[in-house]
């Protein structure tokens, strides 16, 4: 299916190369970090929802022992750039752009608001600092929840724009919404809620920024998804000139979507380490990486959906409200991928979607694996309770109305192309696995003794990257880069702007680029984590596995021609008569001519050929995601539970998958069985939680809780064949499908587990004292 | 500021800290054993877990000044040689001890950083209960916090270790 030279390492579970280093205590993640003279930033942060400053006193502050610096909001504005968030900026937002400082100057808009800086020689004592910061605050209604914030009588959180509509209504309609309606059998309206929860990653945000005041170099050691998005945001928002700005990374402890751009406590951290000139660490603790690190996910939707009584899905027409929290930055981005996605694998022939997102006094919407996944909620959820509706088969509806694979391929009513999806094949193959007519039998026998069996299934499509629109031009996700080179020692050794926070890259792109250019595994190194050698680039968007897979193979492919090229002088053979195999060239065929690359490498380096041979053994290679693709699958969940402690257990979690080629299967499950852990953890447990006030309530992991290893079941994943689609590259994205398709899985196995009570669920977060209550409403209704 | 003095992974090791500080920050602060990560602080993450006289504990909620006279193994003790670089003719990850060995070899962990504890849990575990079965297992790790895996290829990994140790 994909073409590569040799396919000895891509497709195989290859050990870790990361592993020995993390196994050890030898990984190098921010924290660790330890610079001479180094100091230490903690922040002061609001109590409050919504407050104006009218006083901030830091001269206790200053004057403690250890403290070098405190800056106030107006301190730090007054040597920094104003300007956006710098993702937001980047992105182009989307809405009105609202006054947005780094540290609160005149309002406080959710308790975390970082409101001063303190620097010091401890975190010991920066803390202490913090608690010698008087701020004098003048209590303002606070704006909890969406419904309020799209009142016009609500306070603005930002004076500026008057009210707190931060993306403002609009609405699309593809194919013809109204006369689908009109002509439809049955219309349905249901009522969704999602809640939020967020990213949680085990190491927090946190940098060390380290000014050299007698070069004028800024140099950040980041935990961030992009060591270039990093730089645009120091750069930009400190007035620096980006040629003065180095941004590093090291290892990095998880993120899921946080750690892109430069955070606001990190652009103060960087202004007070230019201030001094001297380097300034700041490593979050847990309760500022929940209370103000950034949430996700709450959102709303009002459907409609459109049936004949034979049960095709004719039309779905959604409004959605987002509840951004305070401050703008992926929150307004996030409807429009929504509303290209809502119609799934189905052949839906009419979609109306509208969307308004609103401000209110909560920590800001971000970024969080698959930030689109309502979509797929939404719809899987609505699709079962429509299924009972109508007394159809939850299978058999999805059956029917799963687009069919032609060509040309069938057109979502968005506009993309359905073109090798599998959705029908992967929701076949789970019912095989959990033999649903056997289940049914159980399940009965089962609530005859009293216990509450469910099942439940989802079935989702992921652009990873998303298949080339015909019309088009450019490739399905921009452009990705890989600058490659051939070492002297013979090492092929890759730059990405990958930047791997778990996924495994200096693995994956090493197996990729040995099998295509001809060395083993071991003499592949990939390069990441610095502004100053590696190009562009971003992890994010499930997007490396082909965009960067994609850009491996052809950087290793253009390299080893030119090695080749080159050998050719040497062999005195044409380049078509050499191979390269085992890290050795040689005439094809004839193992008693092989030379090992590094001798080549050398020969080239020897400066003993004309100007007019190319004796650089470097290519800078681009990739722009070839014929592309989607990847996708269908999940199918058994639950258990328990009516009287309203306690749900997930008994067995089946998933058939279709990521395209597998460049290292148990990468690939990793990323699966994460994701399904974090989406059922978003449905049995996570709750970022505010009381009508506004107050934060789950700031630690004794409020905010995740799951544990007796939370998340042994996970079956299936693989399926895949389509391919491009002539040498159809590795697919797949680290945010689990989360994706997880919690509406898991949801439709508990309805159908309190089936016997009438049991009906419009919202996504069930733990135990929200089960209880269905069971009462439903008996009592 | 008083003198503590502890014996890790096998030597003296002394420091001068406050009373406040906790273990956990002893141990990267003052004596650069970074190995030990700080996860969340208040005990339930368990990603600082370390082995104190035999038993696992949580470097966040111990202070350093308790650990005085101790016997503490943190991950960088496990390895029985430090890890070197790597190249063809040296594979990464000689040395490697019993657990981390099928570990690595199940692909236990992503991004790395809850590693040290869930090590370390599972160390003092086995040692403990050389037999156990995967929900002891599972339960016996409940208590620490990954957020990458789902836990599965880490249960796997412990395992593995178990079965290699007893076939040993």
């Amino acid at each position: 299916m994909t073409q590569i030279a040799a396919e000895r390492y891509t497709g195989a579970s290859i050990k870790r190369s990361e592993d020995p280093r993390i196994l050890t205590g030898s990984g190098r993640y921010v924290d660790d970090l330890k610079l001479p003279g180094m100091l230490h930033a903690a922040f002061v942060r609001s109590p409050l929802a919504h407050g104006r400053v009218l006083a901030v006193d830091v001269s206790a502050a200053r004057a403690l022992p250890g403290v070098v610096l405190v800056l106030t909001g107006a301190d730090l504005e007054a040597v920094t750039v104003p300007g956006q968030d710098p993702l937001f900026a980047m992105m182009g937002g989307g809405g009105p752009a609202p006054e947005y400082t780094l540290l609160a100057t005149d309002k406080v808009r959710f308790v975390g608001d970082p409101v001063a800086i303190v620097v010091a020689e401890s975190r010991y004592l920066a803390e202490d600092g913090c608690d010698l910061v008087e701020v004098d605050y003048e209590d303002l209604p606070p704006v909890v929840s969406a419904a309020f914030a799209l009142d016009p009588g609500s306070p603005p959180l930002f004076a500026n724009l008057g009210d707190n509509i931060i993306g403002p209504h609009k609405r699309s309609e593809f194919g013809d919404v109204a006369g689908t309606f009109a002509a439809a059998d049955q219309v349905a309206e249901y009522h969704i809620d999602v809640h939020r929860h967020q990213n949680v990653p085990m190491e927090g945000r946190g940098c060390v920024a380290s000014f050299d005041p007698d070069s004028g170099l800024m140099t950040v050691y980041a935990a961030t998804q992009s060591v270039h998005i990093t730089k645009m945001g120091v750069a930009t928002r400190l007035g620096m000139s980006p040629d003065t700005v180095r941004v590093l990374a090291g290892d990095i402890g998880g993120s899921f979507g946080l750690k892109i751009g430069a955070s606001r406590e990190e652009l103060a951290a960087a202004a007070a380490s230019r201030a001094l000139g001297r380097p300034v660490k700041w490593v979050e603790d847990r309760g500022e990486n929940l209370a103000a690190s950034g949430q996700a996910r709450e959102e709303s939707f009002d459907v409609r959906i459109a049936v004949s009584n034979d049960g095709d899905l004719l039309g779905l027409d959604a409004a959605m409200v987002l509840d951004n929290g305070a401050y703008p930055v992926m929150g307004t981005m996030v409807p429009a991928i929504i509303e290209g996605m809502f119609p799934g694998p189905y052949k839906f022939a009419a979609l109306g979607f509208e969307s308004t997102a609103v401000a209110t006094n909560k920590a800001s919407y971000i970024a969080y694996r698959g930030p689109w996944a309502s979509e797929t909620f939404v719809r899987e959820r609505v699709i079962d309770l429509l299924a009972k509706d109508l007394g159809l088969d939850p299978l058999e509806i999805r059956l029917r109305n799963i687009a069919p694979r032609t060509d040309p391929p069938f057109m979502m009513i968005t506009g993309r192309p359905l073109v090798g999806v599998t959705a029908k094949e992967s929701l076949e193959r789970v019912a095989q696995m959990v033999d649903i007519p056997a289940f049914r039998r159980r399940q009965a026998a089962e609530r005859a003794r009293g216990r509450y069996l469910g099942i439940g299934m989802a079935t989702f499509i992921e652009a990873a990257p998303g298949p080339r629109s015909p019309e088009a031009g450019s490739g399905p996700m921009g452009m990705e880069f890989m600058r490659l080179t051939l070492e002297y020692d013979g090492v092929v050794t890759l730059f990405t702007g990958q930047m791997p926070h778990g996924q495994s890259h200096q693995t994956t792109l090493a197996q990729i680029a040995a099998d295509e250019f001809g060395v083993p595994f071991s003499q592949v190194r990939v390069v990441v984590g610095d502004t100053d050698v590696v190009p562009f680039g971003l992890t994010g968007g499930s997007r490396s596995a082909t965009m960067t897979g994609g850009v491996a193979l052809h950087g290793a492919r253009q390299l080893k021609a030119k090695v080749l090229d080159f050998a050719s002088l040497l062999f005195e053979a044409s380049a078509q008569d050499l191979e390269i195999t085992d890290g050795q060239v040689q005439v094809r065929g004839d193992p008693d001519s092989a030379v090992p690359v590094g001798e080549i490498a050398q020969q080239a380096a020897s400066g003993q050929f004309d100007g007019d041979v190319d004796t650089s053994f470097e290519v800078e290679a681009s990739f722009d995601g070839g014929e592309g693709g989607w990847s996708g699958g269908s999940h199918c969940a058994i639950v258990e539970v328990d009516t009287e402690t309203g306690i749900v257990t997930v008994e067995r979690y089946v998933a058939a998958e279709d990521c395209g080629a597998l460049i290292n299967p148990s990468v690939v499950e990793g990323q699966i069985r994460g994701g399904i852990a974090q989406g059922i953890g978003a449905v049995l447990l996570e709750r970022s939680a505010y009381d009508a006030d506004g107050n934060f309530q789950s700031a630690t992991f004794m409020d905010y809780l995740l799951p544990t290893a007796c939370d998340i079941p042994r996970i079956e994943i299936e693989h399926l064949q895949t389509v391919p689609l491009d002539a040498d590259v159809n590795f697919r994205g797949v680290g945010e499908g689990g989360m994706i398709i997880a919690p509406p899985t898991v949801v439709n196995a508990i309805e159908d587990a309190l089936a016997p009570f009438g049991v009906r669920i419009y919202e996504q977060h069930l733990p135990p004292a929200r089960i209880l209550e269905l069971i009462a409403e439903a008996d009592a209704g | 500021m008083r003198e503590v003095t502890v014996r890790v992974n096998g030597a003296p090791r002394t420091g001068s800290v406050e009373a406040r500080k906790t273990l956990a920050d002893f141990l990267r602060d003052d004596l650069d054993l970074t190995g030990t990560h700080i996860g969340c602080e208040h005990g339930v993450c368990g990603a600082c877990t370390v082995i104190v006289d035999g038993r696992a504990v949580r470097s966040c909620l111990m202070l350093a000044v308790q650990a005085a006279g101790s016997e503490i193994t943190t991950i960088e003790g496990l390895a029985t040689a430090q890890p070197q670089p790597t190249s063809p003719d040296r594979p990464p990850g000689a040395g490697l001890g019993t657990l981390q060995q099928a570990m690595w070899d199940s692909h236990s962990f992503q991004c790395g950083f809850c590693t040290p504890g869930f090590v370390m849990q599972a160390t003092a575990y086995l040692d403990a209960h050389p037999d156990a079965g995967e929900q002891e297992i599972r339960e016996a790790l409940s208590g620490n916090i990954c957020r990458c895996t789902g836990y599965q290829s880490i249960i796997d990994g412990v395992l593995l270790a178990a079965q290699r140790s007893r076939e040993a």
